[in-house]
């Protein structure tokens, strides 16, 4: 379970996140939408202390992290209890894809390398890369690096994994094979948080929708309720900029 | 003038009896620099408070002023502190025991700190965020992002200009015999001075340098090729 309260976020003098309120159940898929520069990413960053929020709480599991006293202890539990997919990939560039995911086993979590590298080949044959264990991120295509990273996420068994815009590097035609992969562990139970463009995978996969603006959440809901029934007008123009006309026909 | 060819062959195995000195000093200043170089260099990217200023002007210090310079302040000061800080200690010690290549390996050290300090910030600075970032998101702390990820990449980086850094340094080691070291340099000059034959003896040891030189590029290159497999492919 994750829980957040009251997170601020302020850059200088611009205050990006205005007190966030958020609660995602074990096992739950929650989409963030919202349009460009609103803190969506900032918000995700804020989670595992990439950023560090200015004041609120952050909970993950039965960790509490009051964050205007967190020291580096907390944050250090805070980041081995979450596992992020970057836009970017991000994937380590000098280790093959196996080293890549074994990293976080064998020098966070101290498991034996055996066991390490086992339970890394058996997620990443999960991804569908069994055959591409020791290639380097150089020698792999975004989908495969992002299905790495994915991979690399995995494997840690967070309790929450945090995506941020997965697929908005790829090439079009290799969007499909990362969401594939991103849906079917949304299946396991995988408790994840995603930031994400794509209307149609929000709308399959997703338990609860939240519609952020101005570093506020606008409105939250089902992805029903936030599609079909959208009560905030915010919330309504962002979709209706976002949707093409012609998923409404289909 | 003629070249006196057989005396420039009988003079090879002579002057590589000074070859162990010159590798010595090479190979202390080398390491003990690398490692004040990534010491200092840390210092500065992280603005570590207190360490960073003196880290600064050391650096600006040691690249300001010439490398001979070095050698004769250590030379002609050292003793003096050490003498100072023995009686004061009440200890028997002297600095006259000290053997004269701890002052090449001192000073040479301390030079090279300077300029692989520069080195290793450039490949520090060259390794992307996102790399640390997730090694963070793993829940690595500092120091294992930092010996993880962000060192071998930036030795990766660095290391055709390290390999210039170690050339630097092997050439600069024959400023010792300024301290009465005798390295392969001033092992021709003793030789020579038997026979006046001197432009045949500093042949040979511009021969010996070369060749140590093309097998410090040699050994880098390798080194360079296998860790840098990684960057072999075409997307990035
Ligand atoms: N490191 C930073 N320093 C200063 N300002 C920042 C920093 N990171 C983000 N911001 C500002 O915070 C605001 C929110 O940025 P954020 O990246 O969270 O938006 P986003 O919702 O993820 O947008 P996008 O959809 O474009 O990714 C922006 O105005 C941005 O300029
Ligand atoms: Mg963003």
């Amino acid at each position: 379970m994750i829980k957040l309260t009251g997170i601020t976020k302020s850059f200088g003098r611009n205050q990006v996140l205005k007190g966030i309120d958020l609660h995602v159940n074990k096992g739950e898929v929650v989409v963030i939408l919202g349009p460009s520069g609103s803190g969506k990413t900032t918000l995700l960053r804020c989670i595992n202390y990439l950023e560090r929020p200015s004041d609120g709480q952050i909970v993950i599991g039965d960790s509490i992290v009051d964050c205007k006293r967190a020291g580096k202890q907390d944050i250090l539990q805070l980041r081995r209890k979450s596992a992020m997919v970057f836009q970017q990939y991000n994937l380590f560039k000098h280790k093959t894809a196996l080293e890549n995911v074994m990293e976080g086993l064998v020098i966070v979590q101290k498991r034996p390398k055996e066991e390490a590298r086992e339970r890394s080949v058996q997620v990443l044959e999960k991804v569908g890369l069994g055959s591409k264990l020791d290639a380097y991120p150089s020698e792999l295509s975004g989908g495969q690096q992002q299905r790495v990273g994915i991979a690399r996420a995995l494997a840690l068994e967070p309790e929450v994994i945090l995506f941020d815009e997965p697929t908005s590097a790829l090439d079009p035609e290799l969007v499909g094979e990362v969401l594939e992969v991103i849906r079917k562990i949304a299946k396991e139970g995988i408790t994840m948080i995603v930031v994400t463009h794509e209307m149609g995978f929000a709308r399959d996969v997703s338990n609860h929708v939240v519609f952020m603006d101005g570093g506020v959440i606008v409105e939250e809901g089902t992805p029903q309720e936030i599609f079909s029934s959208p009560k905030e007008e915010r919330t309504k123009q962002f979709l209706k900029r976002i949707t093409p006309e012609w998923s409404y026909t289909i | 003038m003629k070249l006196d060819v057989s005396f420039l062959l009988d003079v090879f195995p002579l002057l590589l009896s000074a070859l162990p000195t010159t590798l010595l000093i090479t190979a202390v200043s080398v390491s003990v620099g690398f490692v004040i170089g990534v010491v200092i260099a840390s210092i500065r990217i992280y603005r570590v408070p207190y360490l960073y200023p003196i880290a600064v002007s050391y650096v600006t210090f040691i690249r300001g002023t010439p490398m001979l310079t070095h050698l004769f302040l250590i030379y002609f000061g050292l003793p003096l502190l050490v003498d100072g800080l023995a009686s004061f200690a009440g200890l028997s010690f002297r600095a006259a025991s000290i053997p004269l290549i701890w002052f090449a390996f001192i000073s040479f050290s301390i030079m090279a700190g300077a300029y692989m300090s520069e080195v290793v910030r450039s490949g520090l600075l060259a390794v992307n965020r996102g790399q640390t970032e997730a090694a963070y998101a793993i829940g690595m702390n500092t120091w294992q992002a930092l010996r993880r990820i962000v060192f071998p990449q930036a030795f990766a980086t660095s290391l055709p200009i390290l390999s210039n850094s170690v050339i630097g340094m092997l050439h600069g080691s024959t400023l010792a015999f300024t301290v009465s070291v005798v390295d392969i340099n001033a092992k021709a000059q003793i030789v020579a001075t038997t026979n006046w034959k001197f432009f045949e003896a500093y042949i040979a040891a511009a021969i010996i340098f070369w060749g140590l030189t093309i097998a410090i590029e040699r050994i880098t290159g390798h080194i360079e090729k296998r860790i840098n497999r990684y960057n072999r492919g075409g997307v990035a």
